[in-house]
């Protein structure tokens, strides 16, 4: 690339990209984890909520509030890794924003002002708003919450997609501007993405809903028709959200990078042609992406769906029978060992998605050493120590909630709790501890 | 339109998102920061988290949404901008993080101990929050987006802006609280004042900072490709009416002085 098309600001430390490429990895990963379970679990609430107000029926809304808990508390913690999210593009890869913003700063704008203002307006109203609202108004409200989560990646992958393979742009002064909206809308790298994330997200929360429920059958709990129900909605929902998975994964293969599926298949002759090629288009330079990362994070990918894959059609033939989803004990344990599958797959997915793209940070138009904010590594060391160990606690914590949370069962607090009773209860106005 | 109107209106959302973060994050940061203040003892907190909970979600995304239309309409600026400003969005950053998690998390498990963690993570947070706009907002008073305020000015202006938050969120307190609470948060209208009074007054002097740092930017030099503008303008400007609504919406449904605890 001409080296007068590159941020302007001169080169940051080697030292300061590798810091500011670790913590864009860590803290996108970590907020994915979150974003992962609520997308999928967001959708199974909502469905919850429409088959409970559609018939009244009072297990179906005790169902909406556990289970809504549990995705609030996920939420939550997802929403404040997000702010992070947003903001680090400036923080650190000024560079990125500099020759690109014209194209991927417009899908950002649009992600935050269409989708997540709208999102966060609505799911404070739903939260809040439990027992104010008529109930199919209060309904509207988590699928208005759950729909603008849908917008949300997809414009979150727009912006990916742009990165990964790069269409409907036009240079112009050295910077990429919009040379077809549509085009770049339309990027067969976003809507593959979107597919297989949006299945993925079902799949970790169905994974989620049977583990938790698997723990209260396992334990006998009284509770045995709400977590009966509950496992098999997870059961249902988990062997056709893998295969559409599954499916926009293959189909992304075939639209893939040339030299990332050279290098995920072990292909030397193909590296070293595809090498070759891109020092006489670029100039010299390493264009192989790191065959650790990128061959272990999809080989590892692959194993996860593939176990999940075995343990999904087991899971749907069991679940047929009543006898066999409460009392296979070693099932319940199956399927509670079995929650963080997806996850390993789903940051695997990313692993393979991202690293197999570098040295690019736009696919064949900017490289990542020229995206980086010139910052000392001194500053980028501090913000990634900060982030990180913020981000680590935070992880923690929610799973320490959510087990806490999965483990009590449902309740009579929490979310949806009527607080106009609790004003009537006098044991209530001694202390906040039955909160 | 041509580009100059798409620009001008460009600025025109910026500022009008901006302003409206100020004014209604800065109610319920301010709140927050004063909230040992006015609530003594673990049940008055809650009653004073509960006042803004309904809206601190609704508010903060106004920032996000400010952070979305820098990107999209000034991406140049908004690279610019973050990296240069660096050492002082880290730590604004952080303490929104530590700020909301305490928020989120406070009802979510049981114990004092638990509470009076959270709590203490909304007090800094919010404090650490404040003054980290006080601190960038020397620096772009000044125009200088991409080297970060430093000597007693800087210092001072910190100071001021953390006090405006504060007042605000006292005055927002005086409309939204009841009982001790409450008493505590008339402190700076008197007994004869109208809270209103004393949060229209902050409210216009929070709107204030971010336009008058706002007038010292590049803005419109650092506009983005009239094609970009183009198309997303005037998709801004659609919805930006229903936003309102929507806000507007919420505001009405908890407009009533809390009584009682709420989720958070």
């Amino acid at each position: 690339m001409d080296p007068s098309l590159t941020f302007a600001s001169g080169p940051a430390a080697p030292e300061t990209l590798d810091l500011a490429r670790l913590q864009f990895a860590l803290t996108a990963g970590g907020h994915f984890l979150f974003v992962a379970l609520t997308l999928g679990l967001a959708t199974l609430v909502a469905c919850l909520q429409t088959r409970a107000t559609l018939s009244g029926s009072v297990l179906h809304a005790r169902m909406v509030r556990f289970w809504g808990q549990l995705y609030v508390i996920n939420y939550a913690v997802g929403i404040v890794t997000g702010i992070v999210m947003e903001f680090q593009f400036g923080l650190s890869w000024s560079g990125l924003t500099h020759y690109a913003g014209d194209v991927f700063g417009a899908s950002m704008a649009l992600e935050t002002v269409v989708a997540f203002f709208v999102e966060s307006t609505f799911l404070g109203l739903w939260i809040f708003g439990w027992h104010r609202f008529n109930r199919w108004v209060h309904l509207a409200l988590i699928w208005v919450v759950t729909l603008t989560a849908y917008a949300s990646a997809y414009w979150i992958l727009v912006a990916n997609g742009f990165l990964n393979n790069p269409v409907g742009y036009r240079e112009s002064g050295g910077r990429l501007v919009i040379g077809d909206a549509a085009a770049v809308f339309t990027n067969p790298s976003t809507l593959l993405a979107f597919g297989h994330i949006v299945a993925g997200a079902l799949l970790t929360a169905g994974f989620f809903m049977a583990g938790v429920s698997a723990y209260h059958l396992f334990k006998r709990s009284p509770e045995w028709e709400f977590f009966g129900r509950s496992l098999r909605i997870g059961v249902f929902v988990s062997l056709p959200a893998l295969f559409v998975a599954a499916a926009f994964g293959g189909v992304q293969f075939t639209v893939m990078q040339p030299m990332k599926e050279a290098v995920f298949s072990s292909k030397a002759a193909e590296v070293a042609r595809l090498q070759a090629d891109m020092v006489a288009r670029f100039g010299p330079g390493d264009y192989v992406p790191s065959e650790a990362w990128t061959r272990g994070a999809g080989i590892l990918m692959l194993l996860a769906f593939a176990l999940m894959m075995y343990l999904c059609i087991a899971g749907f033939v069991l679940a047929c029978f009543k006898r066999t989803v409460y009392r296979f004990r070693l099932w319940h344990l199956a399927l509670m060992a079995a929650v963080p599958l997806p996850y390993v797959a789903v940051i695997s997915g990313w692993v393979f998605r991202e690293a197999g793209r570098q040295p690019w940070v736009v696919y064949g138009l900017l490289k990542t050493e020229d995206a980086v904010s010139s910052v000392s590594p001194g500053a980028m060391r501090t913000s990634l120590i900060v982030f990180t160990s913020l981000f680590a606690l935070l992880a923690a914590v929610n799973v320490w909630l959510l087990v806490r949370h999965a483990r009590v069962g449902p309740v009579d607090r929490g979310l949806g709790h009527d607080e106009r009773a609790a004003e009537r209860d006098p044991a209530d106005s001694l202390a906040a501890a039955s909160y | 339109m041509d580009t100059s109107t798409l620009e001008t209106l460009a600025v025109g959302l910026l500022a009008f998102f901006a302003a409206g973060y100020f004014v209604l994050g800065g109610a319920d940061i301010g709140t927050g920061m004063l909230a040992p203040y006015l609530g003594r003892g673990d049940g008055e907190r809650r009653l004073v988290l509960t006042s803004f909970a309904p809206f601190f979600l609704g508010n903060e995304v106004w920032l996000v949404a400010t952070a979305g239309l820098l990107i999209g309409c000034f991406p140049e600026l908004e690279g610019e901008l973050l990296s240069g400003q660096f050492a002082v969005v880290v730590p604004l950053l952080a303490g929104w993080v530590v700020r909301d998690a305490g928020l989120w998390l406070r009802g979510r498990a049981g114990g004092s101990w638990w509470r009076a963690g959270c709590d203490t993570a909304v007090v800094c947070g919010s404090w650490a929050v404040a003054l980290a706009w006080g601190w960038l907002l020397a620096a772009l008073f000044t125009g200088s987006a991409d080297t970060t305020a430093s000597g007693p000015v800087a210092l001072l202006t910190a100071l001021a802006v953390a006090a405006l938050f504060a007042a605000h969120g006292l005055g927002f307190a005086a409309m939204r609280l009841t009982g001790d609470p409450y008493a505590r948060a008339r402190v700076l209208v008197g007994r004869g004042g109208r809270p209103w009074q004393s949060f229209a007054l902050t409210g216009a002097l929070m709107a204030a900072l971010p336009l008058s740092a706002g007038v010292a930017l590049p803005l419109t030099e650092s506009a983005a490709d009239g094609t970009t503008l183009a198309f997303l303008v005037p998709a801004l400007l659609v919805v930006t009416p229903l936003l309102l609504a929507v806000q507007a919406w919420t505001w009405h449904t908890f407009r009533h002085r809390v009584t009682r605890p709420s989720y958070i």
